[in-house]
């Protein structure tokens, strides 16, 4: 069964409508990615996911029955600008949430624990949060997420301001999160993260959906226009060959632009003729290049 | 039910433990001893001369023509407990007196003078530098009192037991003033009212001051914490897991937790401070008794001091709700400072006139009903089913203003930028769906 499906959902507010015919729908240990500019539409449909503002028209469903107040427990919860308490301790505020979702105070104390272990920050525990670096408030807003070990979760811009090093961490933390069957909806302008999380997404642009669907389907509708050619020595006439636009000379090779995927053969063979080649690879399109093709086009 | 306990205990725990509110407790329990203290430090400052404490003070008493007289007095001055000294002098040598008076030996002298036509002489205080002391007055009425009845009395040829009946009205009358304040024997008629009256004015004082202050601190704080967690973005994860309306009442009901724990601790302060020996002995010269304490006023002051916090915290929440920034926050709540200020004012300056009609009427405006009905109740007449009139008014404007802040705290800590107007706050409930 769904665990999370909404269906031609709309949002009006006074002057404008914020989301526009939205459907999506998210299954048991998966990761949904959200993704669009700032202002289309993501904070919006999220607080409506949350039951925070009701749609105008649609629906949202939670394992098939819509809103009701047992889904609180159920759903964990990191805003963009993640908040907490800057004077109170870690320790404090967070077994707080976390009460508030429905745990005891016992229980809510030793994944608080776990948590921190986990992230191999066990020392915060007593600090308060003004105390910390943002990096690592970030990680005590993620804590607050997850201690209750919710079924739905939601992310908005979870990754945002944290160096490489968390990055991954609280990637692979979300990766575990989704093999213990979480259902998480992500949203990010951040495509490589998608990229490697999301198996669905969705991408708005002004309160529209503009791209939906399974991530490889999407890429592979869009056509591959890039070949990357990594030769020993110079590569002569390869702008002169059919379907090639536009050659671009690269550290070590060639960056060209193909018009049709014929192309790429013949790029191969006047390129093998000429010098000892490295690499060779038909770039499938990155999701940030369609995410710009499909914003400019709904633009246009 | 359960999540705005979980909201009332953080917000209580959090809020006893901060640096703020233990300094402000802490200053005000000192401010109240040293309040308390004062009227005996005074004394120690401005006591007589050279005893320099509450040693018993001299008064000079011309014996004069009237040396029956005189003896009578001084006979019946030694049963009064009195910390006033009668030093006989034979004849009224004005030199000597204030002599003495200037030597400090003696406060004043006391002299009868022969009325005409009178049975009794007329009795003539002449002070020193002070003027003649309440205290000093009262003994003395008291004890000539008695003299006087007697005196009349013997030229009827009465029998002993006919003066004690004649004095035994008189008797009656002092004991029916004795009933209202048990321990204060012979401090009748030396303050204007009784002592449980002078006691309800006190009480209701301090209860007016009371509420005036802890809501004015608990309000603020409600508003700005909702601001912080409006700014911090937590609301956005508390919104989530618990309805506004139990984080609501769980923070008002924890801020009164708190403001009930505050004033119970300025309560033990009080006390500690008037059960000191040398407290207790100025309580009774001011004529003040703790057990003259009405407990109904107390329970009656109690009740509206909840009820009346309940529907100011409602609204300091909900305008906490529609500010994003704190530094916006004090303009905002001033409306609700104004309206608090205007219910302390009214009831603090109508204490001594607890039966006006702008008493009357505001007593039945919820919004300063809390303080004035105390003044009403406490110091005036009021009729019981006015009391349980303002009563329903306040608890149904309670409940009308708890909506009407539960709808605005629901809408406004999802607004984030500039304050809503009146408009905007009215669109977004609608496009929100409140």
């Amino acid at each position: 069964m769904l665990r999370l499906q909404l269906e031609d959902v709309v949002k009006i507010y006074a002057d404008k409508t914020a989301v526009n015919r939205i459907s999506l729908e998210v299954e048991e240990g998966e990761i949904y990615g959200l993704l669009g500019a700032n202002g289309a539409g993501k904070t919006t449909t999220m607080r409506m996911v949350l039951g925070l503002i009701y749609p105008d028209e649609g629906k949202i469903l939670y394992n098939g029955k819509p809103y009701n107040k047992e889904l609180r427990r159920l759903m964990g919860y990191l805003p963009e600008e993640r908040g907490l308490y800057p004077k109170v301790k870690v320790s404090e505020q967070i077994t707080y949430l976390g009460q508030l979702r429905g745990m005891s105070a016992k229980e809510a104390d030793k994944s608080l624990k776990y948590w921190l272990e986990k992230f191999e920050v066990p020392d915060y525990y007593d600090k308060k949060i003004e105390e910390l670096s943002k990096g690592n408030q970030q990680k005590m807003g993620f804590i607050a997420a997850v201690i209750h070990n919710p079924q739905i979760l939601i992310l908005d811009e979870a990754f945002s301001g944290l160096d490489p090093v968390n990055v991954e961490l609280l990637k692979s933390t979300v990766k575990e999160l989704r093999d213990n069957g979480a259902s998480i909806l992500f949203s990010t302008h951040r495509m490589e993260h998608v990229e490697e999380l999301c198996r669905n997404i969705t991408i708005l642009h002004r309160s529209n959906t503009v791209v939906k669907g399974n991530l490889k389907e999407i890429k592979s509708r869009y056509p591959r226009e890039e070949v990357v050619l990594g030769t020993e020595g110079e590569v002569q006439g390869l702008d002169k060959l059919s379907g090639v636009t536009e050659v671009t000379r690269t550290e070590g090779g060639y960056l060209i632009r193909i018009s049709e995927l014929e192309a790429a053969q013949s790029i191969l063979n006047t390129a093998m003729s000429q010098s000892v080649i490295h690499k060779f690879e038909v770039k499938e399109p990155t999701l940030n290049q369609i995410f710009i093709k499909a914003v400019g086009e709904s633009n246009e | 039910m359960n999540n705005t306990w979980t909201v009332i205990r953080f917000t209580f725990m959090n809020k006893v433990k901060t640096k703020s509110f233990l300094v402000t407790t802490l200053i005000f329990a000192i401010l109240l001893s040293v309040g308390i203290n004062l009227p005996y430090l005074i004394q120690l400052f401005t006591g007589d001369g050279d005893s320099g404490s509450k040693a018993a003070e001299r008064i000079g008493l011309v014996y004069g023509q009237q040396q029956e007289l005189a003896t009578e007095l001084e006979t019946s001055w030694g049963q009064l407990t009195t910390n006033y000294e009668l030093i006989p002098y034979e004849t009224e040598d004005q030199q000597l007196l204030s002599q003495d008076m200037d030597n400090g030996l003696i406060e004043g002298y006391l002299k009868f003078e022969e009325q005409e036509g009178g049975l009794f002489p007329a009795v003539v205080y002449t002070a020193g530098e002070d003027r003649m002391e309440l205290e000093l007055q009262s003994n003395l009425q008291a004890a000539l009192q008695i003299i006087k009845t007697r005196s009349i009395a013997q030229g009827l040829n009465l029998t002993e037991a006919q003066i004690t009946e004649i004095n035994t009205p008189v008797q009656i009358e002092s004991r029916s003033l004795d009933a209202g304040n048990a321990g204060d024997a012979e401090g009748e008629g030396a303050f204007p009212g009784s002592s449980a009256e002078a006691m309800d004015y006190v009480l209701v004082y301090a209860l007016v001051i009371l509420f005036f202050f802890t809501l004015m601190s608990t309000g603020n704080m409600i508003a700005s914490e909702v601001t912080t967690e409006k700014s911090s973005r937590i609301m956005e994860i508390l919104i989530t897991s618990v309805s506004p309306l139990s984080q609501m009442f769980g923070k008002v009901i924890g801020m009164l937790l708190l403001g009930l724990f505050q004033i119970l601790s300025f309560g033990v302060v009080v006390a500690i401070n008037l059960m000191l020996p040398h407290n207790i002995e100025v309580l009774k010269d001011l004529n003040l008794d703790i057990s003259a304490i009405d407990p109904a006023l107390l329970i009656l002051g109690l009740v509206f001091y909840i009820l009346g916090y309940f529907l100011y915290a409602v609204l300091y929440a909900a305008v906490g709700s529609i500010i994003s920034r704190t530094e916006d926050l004090g303009q905002a709540i001033m409306p609700l400072t104004m309206v608090s200020l205007v219910a302390f004012y009214i009831a603090i300056f109508s204490l001594s006139t607890p039966n006006s009609t702008l008493l009357k009427v505001s007593s039945f405006i919820p919004f300063t009903s809390p303080t004035t009905i105390l003044v009403r109740v406490g110091l005036g007449d009021v009729p019981m089913w006015e009391v349980a009139a303002s009563l329903v008014i306040l608890i149904v404007s309670i409940l009308a203003f708890g909506w009407l802040s539960a709808k605005i705290y629901r809408t406004g800590v999802l607004l984030y930028g500039k304050r809503p107007s009146f408009k905007e706050l009215m669109k977004a409930m609608k496009a929100y769906k409140m």
